[in-house]
């Protein structure tokens, strides 16, 4: 099992440093500069590049720009926010993306969990039947759609909750922004949770279980969701990363300061920042590579027959 | 569903509903709340650029001079100041006003900030050399050379000296732009390199307020009154909270719950905002003093053909254009149909009081809408150009909303009905690929705006001279250029009223041979809650000053 998880350990780092090479070369040749051209001159322009070390060849900037990552130094921005330090930047985008994202996941596979699992107990009934429609909803209606009907709803013509995020008033604020991004989590979560308890609510073991005189939550916990989850967690995992990394579109509805608005300031801004869009593209494979291994542990933990599997392939 | 799995799900559901009320939270007093339609990039100076950067730091830092609420230049950090007789040497006269670290505010501070904002060379520079403040040695420094050599020195800790290579008739209102603010040397020194003005730990004031939460690029910006402020009286705002908003819709829904209490919205709301007699009420148009026009690539080797370096065709296309129709039935926002180089409610006379574009019929003879003129410059061009049908191409950027989009409509079907024969494509490009093809004149018209940097009428003369980077589309003037340098060099610069009369001649030159159409001054339209009162509106440098404002 050691050895099994060394090797994936090891197998993201390599493929990461791969990540981190191929995006800072095309970063580099795509078309267009850090540069905003409106009020600067060609000789201007031509020594800021001098400044910054982009007059020198690819793998010489390559290999300055690795060695300080290696020691943690995203370094500054090549044009936005005047080249201040990125870190600080991103830390503070990433709190609040990141505090936001926790809150949908956890509210999105919370009442996706038991939407399922309200459903599949009651198949072929109205519980079941309304969920399904929920679920489809939730699949179908684009989020920012629900995000402006929230807005509206609950902002403006009940207003209970701000109209925009505010940090100084995290939670209360978050809520909707976080209720928003939440429906497709929901929505996946409660169709997968259904279909895979319909699955193991059929099979034998359950059917003995039942006999022997098990039910209700008992049932359900130690012999039904345990062996459901699985794909859900599948499912949940990509999720993860989705609302981790900020919502554009979410983030500009409600005026979130996140990774997605960075992302598109960075690429869309009047020039590409060479810097932020590595150190966001850097953060959001790591998370992901991240997660997935994260997920690979997961799997044996949830399941020991995996576990068992892992061990005989080791 | 079983006993225990109800509990499942009700126990969360309380938990959720329970955490959700005990989070309410009232707003306090004196609290401004207003919408800012971009977020701010920068609070350091040295790099500033955009007019939300600027609105933000003039809250917290104050300049040697200010602008009143008609225009006029007033003491800030300076109490008084002296000319020379020439006209090329400034003495400022510092008052005992306080950095919100305690730190009295020092001429040393201005040198400091001066001497960097030139060497760091960023893009406005140039408002220290010879194209605005004229400031001696800027060119040299901005270009490397030693920057103890700006002619900018401190005398003693309260008197700045600065001497000019030129005399400049607009320097005291010039000295409340952002760019010439001071920064704290010995604080600067102590945060981390290129951290400065990123958080409110990297940033003092010694304006009205201080920073109380602040990162580049954020949605939501606080800014607390300065009680160590010198004016400190002034101010009767606690608190004031910047909010980026970039639709106008979220924007007019967040005023009309009472989030925002000054917003700024689009066109096309005007009408849906006056059939509300309650809304109606809080609605004003300022405006801007900002420049819609068409400029034209004069390149004869131009791969249309060069018509646009045929002077008929361009005054054909510059009379064929209805400005009232533009503002009135495309725009609908109050914008002002201009027929001049300089946008209208912009610049005053000092002696005068009449702003420099008040007279917008002064060029009707080449500048207007006069269908007859534009065909007979048209026939004229086809005869010169010797053919009959033309198609060229119009290039805007689409990534800075609906408004543009409905001026290169309006543009398009304006000069296709009005010049048979003329064909427009257009050309929506995203702005940093605008920027680049505008510059390098890859382009035959396009629609371009400027906004003033400072009050005087050079800020747009200043465009079209030959040396300027931004001004090649393959026209160029001698007897123009003379015109600008002469008004910023000793013989004019000291005369003003011959000064103002040679900007006029060379904007005439403008128009005679049709460099530019111009379109229209922009306008903002803009809601305010009744309760507040004494926000200031200029059209150059700062927008927006709340220093007076009030909350009822």
């Amino acid at each position: 099992m050691a050895k099994y998880i060394t090797k994936r350990i090891l197998m993201s780092v390599v493929t990461l440093f791969i990540i981190i090479f191929t995006l800072f070369v095309l970063v580099r040749i795509m078309p267009g500069d850090p540069f905003p051209v409106e009020r600067m001159t060609a000789e201007m322009i031509e020594l800021k590049r001098i400044e910054l070390g982009l007059d020198r060849p690819i793998p010489i900037q390559f290999a300055d720009y690795m060695a300080k990552l290696l020691q943690g130094d995203l370094g500054n921005g090549t044009s936005l926010y005047n080249g201040a330090p990125i870190m600080p930047i991103i830390l503070v985008c990433m709190e609040n993306s990141f505090k936001i994202g926790v809150m949908s996941i956890l509210f999105g596979s919370g009442v996706g969990l038991m939407m399922g699992i309200a459903a599949a107990l009651n198949r072929g009934k109205f519980i079941d039947r309304f969920c399904t429609i929920c679920s489809i909803l939730g699949v179908c209606v684009p989020s920012y759609v629900f995000m402006i009907f929230l807005q509206y709803f609950f902002a403006y013509k009940i207003p209970f909750f701000p109209y925009f995020f505010d940090p100084s008033n995290f939670f209360f604020s978050a809520i909707m922004p976080a209720v928003s991004l939440s429906l497709i989590s929901i929505a996946t979560v409660a169709r997968f949770t259904r279909n895979e308890m319909l699955e193991v609510l059929d099979s034998d073991y359950v059917k003995l279980a039942k006999s022997r005189g098990l039910y209700g939550f008992k049932l359900i916990r130690k012999h039904v969701l345990r062996n459901a989850l699985i794909p859900v967690v599948t499912v949940i995992a990509p999720l993860v990363v989705d609302l981790l990394t900020g919502a554009m579109v979410m983030e500009k509805i409600y005026g979130v300061n996140g990774l997605g608005k960075l992302m598109v300031d960075a690429i869309a801004g009047e020039g590409i920042d060479y810097n932020y869009v590595l150190a966001l593209s850097i953060l959001f494979s790591s998370l992901y590579i991240g997660i997935m291994l994260i997920l690979d542990i997961l799997y044996v933990i949830i399941d020991p027959r995996i576990r068992l599997t892992a061990k005989e392939k080791v | 569903m079983k006993p225990k799995l109800k509990r499942f799900f009700i126990f969360p559901l309380i938990g959720l509903l329970f955490l959700v009320t005990a989070c309410g939270r009232g707003t306090s007093e004196n609290e401004l709340k207003v919408m800012l339609g971009s977020t701010v990039v920068t609070l350091d100076t040295a790099h500033m650029q955009d007019s939300y950067s600027f609105e933000v730091v003039a809250d917290c830092i104050d300049g040697l001079m200010q602008l009143d609420e008609k225009g006029n230049a007033i003491p800030a950090i300076a109490e008084s100041f002296e000319v020379s007789a020439d006209g090329k040497e400034y003495t400022f006269h510092l008052r005992d006003a306080k950095w919100s670290n305690g730190d009295p505010v020092t001429a040393h501070d201005f040198v400091f900030a001066w001497r960097r904002h030139c060497k760091i060379a960023d893009e406005y520079s140039f408002i220290f050399d010879s194209t605005v403040a004229c400031i001696k040695n800027a060119e040299a420094v901005i270009k490397g050379a030693d920057p103890s050599t700006l002619g900018v020195t401190a005398k003693d800790d309260k008197t700045l000296v600065v001497s000019l290579d030129a005399p400049v008739s607009f320097f005291p209102a010039l000295m409340s732009f952002p760019s010439f603010y001071p920064i704290n040397e010995k604080f600067y020194n102590s945060v981390k390199e290129g951290s400065y003005g990123t958080s409110p730990d990297t940033f003092i004031s010694n304006g009205a307020f201080t920073l109380d939460s602040y990162i580049p690029g954020t949605a939501n910006i606080a800014l607390k009154k300065n009680e160590s402020y010198w004016d400190a009286n002034r101010v009767s705002l606690n608190m004031l909270r910047y909010q980026v908003v970039s639709s106008s819709d979220n924007a007019l829904t967040a005023f009309k719950n009472g989030t925002l209490q000054v917003v700024k919205i689009a066109g096309e709301q005007v009408e849906h905002i006056k059939s509300d007699s309650e809304l109606s009420k809080q609605l004003s148009f300022i405006p801007e003093g900002s420049l819609y026009y068409i400029a034209f690539n004069q390149d004869p080797k131009n791969h249309h053909g060069g018509v646009l370096a045929n002077v008929n065709m361009r005054l054909a296309i510059t009379n064929a254009i209805d400005r009232n129709s533009l503002v009135k039935n495309y725009l609908m926002d109050g914008s002002l149909p201009t027929y001049t180089a300089v946008p209208q409610k912009f610049s005053a006379n000092v002696k005068t009081g009449k702003f420099f574009s008040e007279n917008q019929d002064r060029y009707k003879d080449y500048v207007s809408f006069n269908l007859e003129k534009a065909r007979e410059h048209l026939d004229k061009a086809k005869k010169e150009l010797n053919r009959d049908e033309f198609n060229i191409h119009l290039l805007y950027s689409n990534d800075s909303g609906d408004r543009i989009t409905k001026i290169v409509q309006a543009v398009k079907s304006q000069l296709e009905a009005n010049l048979p024969g003329l064909t427009v494509t257009l050309q929506p490009v995203p702005k940093a690929e605008y920027l680049r093809n505008f510059s390098t004149d890859n382009f035959d018209i396009a629609v371009a705006n400027w906004s003033p940097d400072y009050d005087d009428p050079m800020t747009f003369l200043n465009l079209w001279t030959t040396s300027n980077a931004k001004s090649t589309e393959y026209w160029s003037s001698a007897e123009y250029d003379k015109i600008i340098s002469d008004c910023s060099t000793d013989n004019l610069a000291i005369n003003y009223d011959a000064r103002w009369d040679a900007m006029y001649k060379a904007e005439k030159i403008l128009f005679e041979q049709a460099v530019i159409a111009p379109l229209f001054t922009n306008t903002n339209v803009i809601l305010t809650s009744p309760k507040v009162s004494g926000i200031e509106y200029h059209t150059a440098g700062v927008d927006r000053v709340f220093k007076s404002a009030k909350v009822k």
